[in-house]
């Protein structure tokens, strides 16, 4: 009797181990990928429009990235937008558009280096009034050369409480790049 | 019939005079570990008996050499009989079950001893367990000498068994080695603490019995055998925190089925519920903890065979700070330079992203068969391990976690414990088995891999006059197949890996009051996927980091020794170990940045060396008023060292100072064993640390009070107050990665209240 229960126990516990059964192995995906960030630039009264690319298809670390030199001119007033994607999945994920759809939570910021190498306002707007940095607009005064670090903050809600206030503070970086930038007659 | 109830734990001392041997030990509740008081102890075939004092304890001195059987008997207990050969003196701790009408038969039981004598051992139970339950697995352990807290936040805590932890240190839960994703610093243990009843320490390395990354030490949480009785038991515990405002409910409910005598049954299960933590000055946002956990237990046994099903689920969801997610390198020194987060919370229960979910299945068969003294164990477990982890990222994110880790791990044991051999070797032969595998889906981090592992081992123990000696070894194979992707096309590799491991060991029982133990004990621990394969930023260390297919084994050489000195009022034990090891895997700072879409982060590649970590732990304890006032002090002091390298290592525990002061009552009013307690802990800054090898120098050195008040009522129910940092000092943890963003946890007061019905 007592050596029944004892076998019972036994084959139910490999009755439970022989039912599993096992997937194969698959690719890791990135959903969060942010490989190129685009510039695009277009002077006042103009339909030309210059393209610069901050890009790193393979993602962190191996290749390294390749970061075109953003060259402008003197005197001159642009409109700035900015695309963010991800270039290493066909068709290309264009993530501005889910910047786009979570603007309370997203904002662009960009520095330039020296302070006075080129002036920035931004130009759009998300619910709250906060600007969001995807279109802005450059003026530019005299020769010079410089950087200009393009941030996305990332800001979402803390406890259910908005923390988009308009400036850099809340949040982290989903990207942190930095271009060269020539300004020239 | 040698099943669990009672200790046998042989001491041998004093030189060999034919009538001056001794027979001491404690008497105790098996259920509830309180001392029985006036058990009358009887030698069979003497006149000489002794009964039991105020805290269970007894001493019959002056017998002869010779084979014994000591009875232990009290109305409402079932009698007990012990044998013992007598060669010097001996130690019986006698565990006695509550009498049940209908069971005739007088069972004597041993307590296999499961960890290596000559090790030193340490192992937190009874009241000292329940004072620290309701907090994590690592919160519970802390408070044992040697063992510190590898920290993220105030919810994951990881156990450092003298300066090593993750892979380094082997968790056995209820006889299963604890498969998780334990290379990970975030990543917890997976355990309830409530299901046990006894959580010990085996210190330095264990890898002859236990097998591969036993290089630290062991941690063995265990919970009670199951009833012998029918009559059905049980016990509820409430714990209340002030801080994060947590609650703990856990119960147990156990028995026998009358019928079916031999059968008996278990259940067990925990809520908690814990909300966003407070430091001094601010709250953490996004900190709670939410966790359910039930456990099941059958078994049968009689004197020849047993059988025994576990099966146990633990769910947690729990909150990562979100002031601790950083983008960038510079996210992380923005929030350095401002020395607490940007954004600060109000209370919330609410768990949000960046967060944790983390189920971990468990199921047991152990089954034993004794043939004449001998006995063969065959214990079987099956995990399955899911870590899913959401990060605060969007915009893509939607329910998909971020990373996802699925382990499958089958575990499968089979020892046979031969019959003492000239009545003085005793020993054990094992064949243990592994096969795991593991899916990640998400963020490229650890590729999927599947790994199979067989050791083979023998321990034998010698135990002679004030002598035991005890020597094993082992050896190990393991094959790991790793299923690498480069693009979309399968790369495979494959890596084996093998290893010896060896211990050897001896006690010396010097008098009755002083003893000695030394061990020399070898342990292994392959490579783990993410020191192999990782390529990545780790966020939360802005770091980058990079593995190394080439990497060998760890191998770990540990000497350690104790000296313990055990006087009638005072009590010293000193414990000494130099661990060394070959090939030790650390992240090594390289020369230039690595340059991501998120700006610049230092590079860290996966390299080895050859490491030492010298210590000595002290433990002190000074009756100053008998039975009344005593005086606990614990050391640790710890020293790490790259051989190679000529440097200190990271990320090692600080030497600490703790004093306890606590007095007794035996009565207040309708209380009993009331007792108050002060604490105070010293923990020194970390100055032994590489140069430029942190963003931050360690945390400045930090003194905490606490104060604990308890009791007992009715005898059934134990309750205690405790106030952890009492005086709401703001201090940092070297160990706590949190340290960069804000101030360890304020005051927190808590109840626990616990039924025994």
């Amino acid at each position: 009797m007592n050596r029944l229960h004892f076998s019972w126990a036994l084959v139910l516990t490999l009755a439970l181990v022989t039912s599993c059964k096992k997937e194969e192995p698959a690719p890791e995906d990135e959903n969060e990928l942010i490989t190129t960030v685009r510039l695009k630039f277009t002077e006042n009264g103009t339909t030309t429009t210059q393209t610069f690319d901050w890009k790193d298809l393979d993602g962190e670390g191996g290749n390294a990235p390749t970061i075109a030199s953003v060259g402008l001119k003197t005197n001159r007033t642009y409109k700035l937008e900015i695309e963010f994607l991800n270039e290493s999945v066909t068709p290309v994920d264009n993530i501005t558009e889910e910047i786009k759809e979570e603007a309370d939570e997203h904002l662009v910021v960009i520095t330039p280096q020296p302070a006075n190498l080129l002036t920035y306002t931004y130009d759009d707007k998300d619910s709250r009034n906060y600007p969001i940095g995807l279109t802005g607009k450059i003026v530019t005064t005299s020769a010079a050369t410089g950087t200009l670090q393009v941030q996305l903050r990332h800001q979402p809600p803390v406890g259910g409480v908005a923390v988009k206030n308009g400036t850099a503070t809340p949040g982290s970086d989903d990207a942190n790049v930095t271009f060269n930038v020539v300004v020239a007659p | 019939m040698w099943l669990g109830l009672f200790t046998v734990d042989v001491l041998f001392a004093q030189s060999p005079q034919a009538c001056d041997c001794l027979i001491k030990g404690t008497v105790k509740d098996r259920e509830t570990g309180q001392a029985i008081v006036g058990a009358i102890l009887i030698v069979e075939g003497t006149n000489r008996n002794a009964i039991t004092d105020t805290e269970g304890r007894y001493k019959i001195d002056k017998l002869c050499q010779g084979n014994y059987t000591i009875e232990c008997k009290i109305i409402g207990y079932k009698t007990v009989k012990a044998s013992v050969s007598l060669i010097h003196s001996a130690e019986e701790d006698i565990n006695l079950t509550e009498e049940e009408v209908h069971l005739q038969d007088v069972e004597i039981t041993a307590h296999r001893v499961q960890s290596s004598l000559s090790q030193k051992t340490i192992a937190l139970e009874g009241k000292a367990l329940e004072q620290n339950q309701g907090q994590t697995l690592g919160d519970a352990l802390k408070v044992l000498n040697g063992v510190t807290l590898l920290q993220t936040g105030a919810s994951i805590a990881k156990p450092v068994i003298h300066g090593l932890h993750s892979n380094r240190i082997l968790i056995m839960n209820n006889g299963i080695r604890q498969e998780g994703q334990q290379w990970g610093s975030e990543h917890a243990p997976e355990i309830d603490p409530f299901v046990a009843k006894r959580v010990t320490v085996v210190q330095g390395a264990s890898g002859v019995r236990y097998g591969s990354d036993a290089i630290g030490g062991v941690i063995l949480v265990d919970p009670d055998e199951l009833p012998k009785h029918s009559k059905i038991s049980g016990e509820a515990n409430i714990a209340a925190f002030s801080n994060g405002r947590m609650g703990v409910i856990s119960g147990t409910l156990q028995g026998g089925i009358s019928s079916w005598k031999g059968w008996a049954w278990r259940i067990q299960g925990t809520l908690k519920n814990g909300g966003n933590i407070r430091t001094p000055d601010y709250f953490l946002a996004n900190t709670g903890v939410k966790e359910h956990n039930f456990s099941l237990t059958t078994g049968y046994r009689n004197s020849k065979v047993g059988a025994e099903v576990f099966y146990s689920q633990f769910h947690t969801n729990i909150g990562i700070f979100s002031g601790s997610h950083i983008g960038s390198t510079s996210d992380l020194l923005n929030v350095i330079k401002n020395g607490e987060p940007f954004i600060k919370a109000a209370f919330e229960r609410e768990i949000e992203r960046p967060n944790q979910l983390i189920n971990h299945d468990l199921l047991k068969a152990k089954a034993f068969y004794n043939i004449g003294a001998n006995r063969l164990t065959w214990t079987f477990g099956r995990q399955f391990n899911r870590r899913a982890e959401y990060d605060l990222h969007g915009p893509q994110a939607a329910t998909k976690p971020a990373l996802l880790f699925r382990l499958t791990t089958y575990t499968s044991d089979l020892v046979f414990e031969h019959a003492p051999i000239k009545g003085a070797i005793n020993g054990q032969i094992g064949l243990s088995g592994l096969y795991q595998y593991n899916f990640t889906d998400g963020r490229p981090l650890i590729p999927d891999f599947d790994q199979a592992n067989i050791g083979l081992f023998v321990i034998e123990r010698w135990v002679r006059n004030q002598w035991e000696l005890e020597a094993g070894l082992r050896y190990d194979w393991r094959q790991l197949d790793i299923f690498k992707f480069v693009g979309s096309t399968l790369s495979p590799r494959q890596h084996q890996f093998s290893s010896w491991s060896g211990t050897l060991g001896s006690v010396w029982n010097a008098t009755e009051e002083l003893s000695m133990r030394v061990n020399v004990g070898s342990a292994w621990r392959p490579p783990s996927p993410n020191e192999l394969y990782s390529k990545g930023v780790h966020h939360g260390a802005a770091a980058y980091e990079e593995g190394n297919d080439q990497m060998q084994p760890e191998t770990a050489y540990n000497l350690i020794g104790s000296i313990d000195y055990n006087r009638k009022h005072w009590q010293v034990e000193v414990g000494i170990y130099h661990n060394l090891i070959q090939n030790y895997i650390y992240l090594k700072p390289q020369a230039e940045p690595i340059l991501t879409v998120r700006g610049a982060f230092p590079y860290f590649k996966y390299v080895q060396t050859n490491a030492s970590f010298t210590g000595v732990d002290v433990d002190t304890r000074w009756e100053i008023i008998p039975k009344k006032l005593t005086h606990t002090a614990k050391i640790s002091y710890l020293k790490a060292y790259d051989l190679q390298e000529k440097g200190y290592l990271v990320l090692i525990p600080a030497n600490r100072i703790e004093n306890t002061l606590k007095y007794n009552w035996a009565q207040v009013g309708k209380w009993e064993n009331f007792y108050l307690s002060l604490t105070h802990l010293w923990v020194a800054q970390q100055k032994r640390v590489p140069p430029n090898s942190d963003f931050v120098d360690p945390p400045a050195a930090y003194h905490l009070w606490s104060v604990l008040i308890g009791g007992d009522w009715n005898k059934s129910i134990g309750w205690s107050l405790t106030a952890q940092n009492i005086l709401d000092t703001a201090y940092r943890d070297y160990l706590n990665r949190f340290r960069y963003y804000s101030l360890e946890q304020g005051r927190n007061v808590s109840l626990r209240i616990k039924w025994n019905f």
